[in-house]
């Protein structure tokens, strides 16, 4: 029986590699049983990396059980299902402050885009969110679906979110346990760089890893839109961590690797913005 | 010349726009009819998301097999969004600068590293 406490985890450099030493220690613990805790506060969206990280772990026929957790923690990761995949029930979300947590097949789309439709836009406590700035976080959001889909190999995708009323904040999460951006460049262009290296490169306009067809605008114009909309995104993938906020870029490094890539995404729910754009004819398309 | 319109919504079979591989069935249609020396006129008619990743497939691959000159004088857009104009003119100026050089990608690598 091997015992990991999950300690006070948000979205932030510490939480993410506290996740990562959960990967670390227990990777190859081959029919193993891992008990789970989790202590003082787990960040629902995050639900999404944990997800994936148990899911790697029982590749290997590890059986995770929850032995503890924070009574608010367990009735938000009921409510938003992620526990159901753990055998608890689901808990009604009279609230809605959670958005499902859900894991799909890279081509399973069409669920992917009815929950994007149902469990976020359509909701009703988004009142302060401009069309046009819902628009573009949604937009943002089915890019990097998209990312996860064209270039990670994965086998699922994990994404869960959470409503912050009180700070006006969605927070939003992506996870793939396929390879990371490093892993990508060194398959594409035969480099091998950090993995710090490789998502700001991944950031920069244009950039992309695809062989044979253009790209590389969908983490641009995330962050575009995160500039204005004054959110923040994280990206944690193999052993790196990158941090955009309206104070800049930050990087660092992580002990270990993540089995895959996360992408965090805060929007701000108090936008305004209306995002005009100058109309455009066919000519000047090009 | 004759026109063939292309109905993006009835190739896609849906509503949305997304994936990089259903792009590619439009891109197919579009460099079919252009081929056929026919003008094209993409509708986007009740189609109500737009990727990137799609339109890269889609529409960015005309600048790789087809002459600008000739794009811009066959291919129309119909029904379509001022935002999902604004992508489709960087999927193209993206494309255009990739096209013209695939092996800039790997320089702007060295570029990272030298920083």
């Amino acid at each position: 029986m091997s015992r990991f406490a999950l300690l006070n985890i948000r979205p932030s450099f510490e939480g993410y590699q506290q996740l990562i030493n959960l990967y670390e220690k227990n990777k190859g613990y081959h029919l193993g049983t891992l008990e789970l805790s989790i202590h003082k506060w787990f960040s629902a969206n995050l639900s999404s990396a944990l997800g994936g990280i148990l899911d790697k772990l029982k590749e290997e026929l590890i059986t995770v059980k929850f032995s503890q957790m924070p009574s608010k923690t367990e009735e938000i990761m009921m409510k938003n299902g992620f526990l159901y995949y753990y055998s608890y029930p689901k808990l009604k979300d009279y609230y809605h402050t959670t958005i499902p947590y859900l894991k799909l097949k890279p081509t399973d789309s069409r669920t992917f885009f009815n929950y994007i439709d149902k469990d976020l836009l359509n909701r009703e406590e988004l009142p302060d969110l401009s069309k046009a700035a819902k628009e573009k976080m949604v937009d943002s959001i089915y890019e990097v679906f998209s990312n996860a889909q064209i270039h990670s190999d994965t086998k699922n995708i994990y994404t869960c979110g959470q409503v912050f009323p009180r700070k006006h904040v969605i927070e939003f999460t992506i996870t793939d346990t396929g390879m990371g951006f490093k892993e990508r460049i060194r398959r594409s262009f035969g480099k091998r760089i950090r993995a710090t290296d490789a998502i700001r490169w991944a950031f920069e306009d244009k950039n992309t890893t695809k062989q044979k067809i253009s790209g590389g605008l969908g983490l641009a114009m995330l962050r575009e839109f995160v500039i204005l909309n004054k959110g923040k995104i994280q990206v944690v993938s193999d052993n790196g961590f990158y941090n955009f906020d309206s104070k800049g870029e930050t990087v660092k490094e992580f002990y270990g690797s993540f089995p895959g890539t996360v992408v965090n995404v805060q929007f701000r729910t108090d936008d305004p913005n209306s995002y005009s754009l100058k109309r455009e004819t066919d000519n000047d398309l090009y | 010349m004759e026109s063939y319109r292309v109905d993006v919504y009835n190739i896609v079979g849906g509503e949305y726009c997304i994936e990089a591989d259903v792009g590619q069935k439009v891109f197919e249609i579009i460099e079919k009819a252009l081929t056929e020396n026919r003008k094209v006129i993409i509708s986007f008619r009740n189609v109500t998301r737009i990727t990137t990743a799609f339109l890269n497939t889609a529409v960015g691959q005309l600048l790789r097999d087809f002459e600008e000159d000739e794009i811009k004088s066959k291919v129309s857009y119909e029904d379509i969004t001022d935002v999902d104009r604004m992508k489709i003119r960087r999927v193209n100026q993206t494309a255009k600068l990739y096209y013209e050089n695939p092996e800039r990608m790997k320089n702007t690598i060295e570029d990272i590293l030298g920083e």
